[in-house]
């Protein structure tokens, strides 16, 4: 899409949806007239109340999940925090972590590690699906928690979250599913999952606001706080509400789950296949369901540098692996998938949203035609 | 903007560099073509992060067209602004500055010239705080300065090889400081010299069961050697370098003299030096105190001023001499420690790694008396020791004798600063000599070099036969 700025097309979803207009609408009167504490017996916060709980209504039915079971906190990484701390709040024991967790999860399991928690990982094949296999024989009957990612930020690569959530109710083992990536590319149906679920989201992965998150499940009552104080959102999450916040996810998650939404996916995947075709690269979990929207290509060349050639010519994606300090570390993900340093480190993240045209994908294919050559002259003489 | 319209390589280059690895594998080359000293083309190739393919199409586009001293001037304070890097990038695109000053320095040593220049003087830098001063000196004098430092070798294996002089950040240190004064910096990347004429012949004077001083060579022989035969292609005439000692002319030859501060002196290190370089040669600092240069260069802000000073021989990067020279494929064998009348005493580890005059780490004792290294056997893999008394000498031969100045009577030293003793040299033939001592002197192994001074000037070096 083109944003404000509009020489700037956006295809980096996957790091923050531009703002949806319709969201915006909803949550502004309650950040101005409608401003009242739900916990307060006068009308201004009866108000208040009544549109937090429809909000909470409306997020839970778009899920499939009872309204109770709905803890909204303050960003999808807090939401992952309460998710997996919830179930660390006794002594200390065994946690299964899939290889290719966002740090929201995977830094989490490590503190736990340092407390001394056992944290055993699943690894994953090398198309970026969870090795089930591996899963099966690593999930213990006693285990505090299985954390999957729904989908992956890095490679879109959507997790058979089903037949996981089987394995663990046979081992009547909870499992977190974090979903901020897969809430706005996939289909989310808590109703059909056995045993106990909790799922993380955030809004701005969805056109809604940063700063606002949900955990949402069945798993949800069986968490321990891990903040204290007021007893709000059953003293899970306490503080007073974000209701903007609330009624901004609720509008966020109508759009990206509501009843026009397989129809914009189908779109949006088909805008992506289309990349992908003119684009020839090497595409990472290709052979697997990916969401909609999501391309992660091996360019051959330095991600990050591709990265900045197209934002130069005004195209913002992402790079598959970050340069720290003089250090391009490839990507733990790409590791995880038995992706080899360099190819890691040429990858391109290029997310589709909603808004994307067909002009932006023209746009991103006369880029690369230009580049490529370019690219691999200084390459080739670099040797 | 990130231009890659110079991505490429010149098909026959005038100068060449590289830079990269680490972790992030990052390679960038530089190639340059010439005409003149003029920068005709220069291309370059990048497989790497954005910071450095930024810095390095940067470089390409504002040398080329450009004068190579222009191109030498280039720095990365100018490269991170020129290419809008952020300073995270820096150490990224140090990369890309690196390779291409790498490709500068060699199309000098490749046969560059430079225009001449009256006003230009070359000082040679090895990042330390002496060198530095001469640079920021030269400059307030007007002088156009280009500063040229030699990447030498250093062991791979060694424990902290940056300790070295002639260490990467040394060259970094002193580009530095060339760029902070806008001059241009030239590095001389001699590390597969240096091996051949220092470094291996250090190894092979072990191995052959001499004490071979590295240093003399290094500073009496290459590095002057090496720089004196780039200072004409970069259009000076004159160069200088941060070394305490002086000149003295005796009958229109310049003689190597000891600097003033008799705590620095370096003229030992310099005997060997041909006077013909000399004649082209300056030493500022040979009047000067080096707490007054210290001082100043704190009050300067030179970040040399603090810089750890190299002491040892450089190459072994703080290691030790024995793992070395067996990394270097000499064989440490342990064979017997024996006193004159071969009464063995102990064993050592490997003869090589022992000096005459050594006592500590010996290991034997005979009574009460303390016992030093006489000297090495080295075919027979065998240490003598004997008592102090042992060591003293007044005779000794010297080879590869050079005469400065005949004078009758002469101050030996066979090491950095120690105290002269009085004697008189005997010339023999094919550049042999004997030097008579008149009081004792003690601590000589063949491949020490002999200075021989009259007063405060070096006459005549050699080195120790035996």
């Amino acid at each position: 899409m083109r944003c404000d700025n509009a020489r700037v097309i956006y295809l980096d979803h996957a790091a923050t949806a531009p703002p949806d207009p319709r969201v915006v609408e909803a949550m502004l009167p309650h950040l101005t007239e409608r401003f009242g504490n739900p916990s307060e017996p006068h009308a201004l916060g009866r108000q208040a109340r009544a549109d937090l709980d429809a909000a909470r209504e409306e997020i839970a039915s778009l899920v499939g999940a009872d309204p109770a079971d709905v803890v909204l906190t303050g960003g999808g990484t807090e939401a992952d925090n309460l998710a997996v701390l919830g179930r660390a709040q006794g002594t200390p024991g065994r946690m299964v972590v899939s290889a290719i967790e966002h740090p929201a999860v995977r830094r989490t399991a490590e503190v736990l590690a340092r407390r001394g928690w056992e944290i055993a990982v699943a690894p994953v094949l090398p198309n970026g699906r969870l090795d089930l296999i591996e899963l099966w024989d690593l999930v213990q009957t006693g285990d505090a928690l299985v954390c999957v990612m729904g989908a992956s930020n890095v490679t879109g690569v959507v997790q058979p979250i089903a037949d996981i959530a089987a394995i663990c109710a046979e081992h009547a083992v909870p499992l977190h599913v974090d979903d901020v990536q897969t809430a706005a590319g996939a289909e989310l149906d808590l109703s059909d999952l056995p045993g106990r679920v909790t799922i993380a989201l955030a809004a701005h992965k969805l056109g809604g606001p940063r700063g606002v998150g949900a955990v949402i499940g069945s798993g949800v009552q069986s968490l321990d706080p891990i903040v204290f104080g007021g007893g709000q959102e059953s003293g899970l999450r306490p503080g007073t509400e974000d209701v903007a916040g609330a009624v901004a996810l609720a509008a966020a998650l109508r759009i990206r789950q509501g009843v026009e939404a397989p129809a914009e996916r189908s779109q949006r995947a088909a805008l992506r296949d289309d990349l992908e075709a003119r684009l020839g690269l090497p595409v990472v979990g290709a052979e697997v369901e990916r969401l909609p929207g999501h391309a992660l290509l091996l360019t051959g060349y330095r991600g990050d540098t591709v990265v900045r050639l197209f934002d130069e010519r005004g195209i913002a994606i992402s790079a598959g692996s970050a340069c720290a300090s003089g250090e391009t570390l490839p990507d733990a993900t790409l590791t995880a998938m038995d992706i080899d340093d360099d190819a890691a480190r040429s990858a391109i993240r290029i997310t589709l949203g909603p808004t994307t045209t067909a002009a932006d994908i023209d746009a991103v294919v006369a880029v690369w035609t230009e580049l490529a050559p370019a690219l691999h002259v200084a390459a080739e003489a670099s040797a | 903007m990130i231009d890659l319209s110079r991505a490429g390589a010149v098909a026959q280059p005038d100068g060449e560099g590289r830079a990269g690895g680490g972790r992030c594998n990052d390679r960038v080359r530089f190639t340059l073509g010439l005409v003149g000293d003029r920068l005709e083309q220069v291309r370059f190739g990048a497989d790497a992060c954005a910071s450095t393919t930024a810095a390095a199409a940067w470089l390409a586009a504002r040398a080329e067209g450009g004068s190579l001293l222009d191109g030498a001037r280039l720095g990365l304070a100018e490269v991170l602004a020129g290419a809008t890097i952020e300073p995270t990038g820096a150490e990224c695109a140090l990369t890309a500055v690196d390779a291409f000053h790498a490709a500068i320095g060699d199309a000098v040593a490749r046969g560059a010239v430079v225009p001449a220049d009256p006003n230009r003087v070359v000082v040679a830098m090895s990042g330390g705080v002496d060198s530095a001063m001469v640079l920021t000196q030269t400059v307030a004098e007007g002088h156009e300065a280009v500063g040229v430092t030699l990447r030498l070798w250093i062991d791979p294996e060694a424990p902290s090889p940056e300790r070295a002089c002639c260490a990467p950040s040394a060259v970094r240190a002193a580009r530095d400081l060339c760029h902070q004064n806008g001059m241009p910096h030239i590095a001389l990347d001699l590390r597969d010299d240096f091996r051949a004429a220092v470094v291996d012949p250090f190894v092979a004077g072990y191995a052959a069961g001499e004490t071979p001083n590295p240093c003399t060579t290094c500073n009496g022989a290459f590095r002057f050697d090496a720089i004196d035969r780039v200072v004409q292609r970069l259009g000076a005439s004159t160069w200088r370098t941060g070394h305490y000692v002086q000149l003295v002319d005796h009958a229109g030859t310049p003689l190597v003299a000891r600097g003033v501060d008799a705590t620095k002196d370096q003229s030992y290190m310099l005997a060997l030096v041909d006077p013909e370089i000399l004649t082209r040669v300056q030493f500022p600092l040979g009047a000067r105190k080096k707490v007054d240069v210290q001082h100043e260069a704190a009050e300067q802000g030179l970040a040399a001023a603090n810089a750890l000073e190299s002491q040892e021989v450089c190459f072994l990067g703080g290691g030790a001499l024995a793992p070395f020279l067996e990394r270097q494929g000499v064989t440490m064998t342990p064979g017997p420690i024996v006193d004159e009348d071969g009464v063995e005493l102990g064993t050592h580890a490997g003869a090589l790694a022992y000096t005459p005059g050594q006592r500590r780490g010996l290991g034997v004792s005979r009574g009460t008396e303390a016992l030093h290294v006489l000297r090495i056997d080295a075919p027979a893999n065998t240490v003598i020791v004997g008592t102090v008394g042992r060591l003293r000498r007044r005779e000794v031969s010297l080879r590869d004798v050079q005469v400065r100045a005949d004078t009758p009577r002469i101050d030996a030293c066979f090491r950095m600063r120690s105290t002269p003793v009085a004697g008189r040299l005997e010339h023999g033939p094919n550049a042999t000599g004997t030097v008579y001592l008149e009081t004792d002197a003690h601590q000589i192994a063949p491949g020490q070099v002999a200075a021989l001074y009259d007063g405060e000037r070096i006459v005549a070096a050699g080195i120790v036969a035996g």
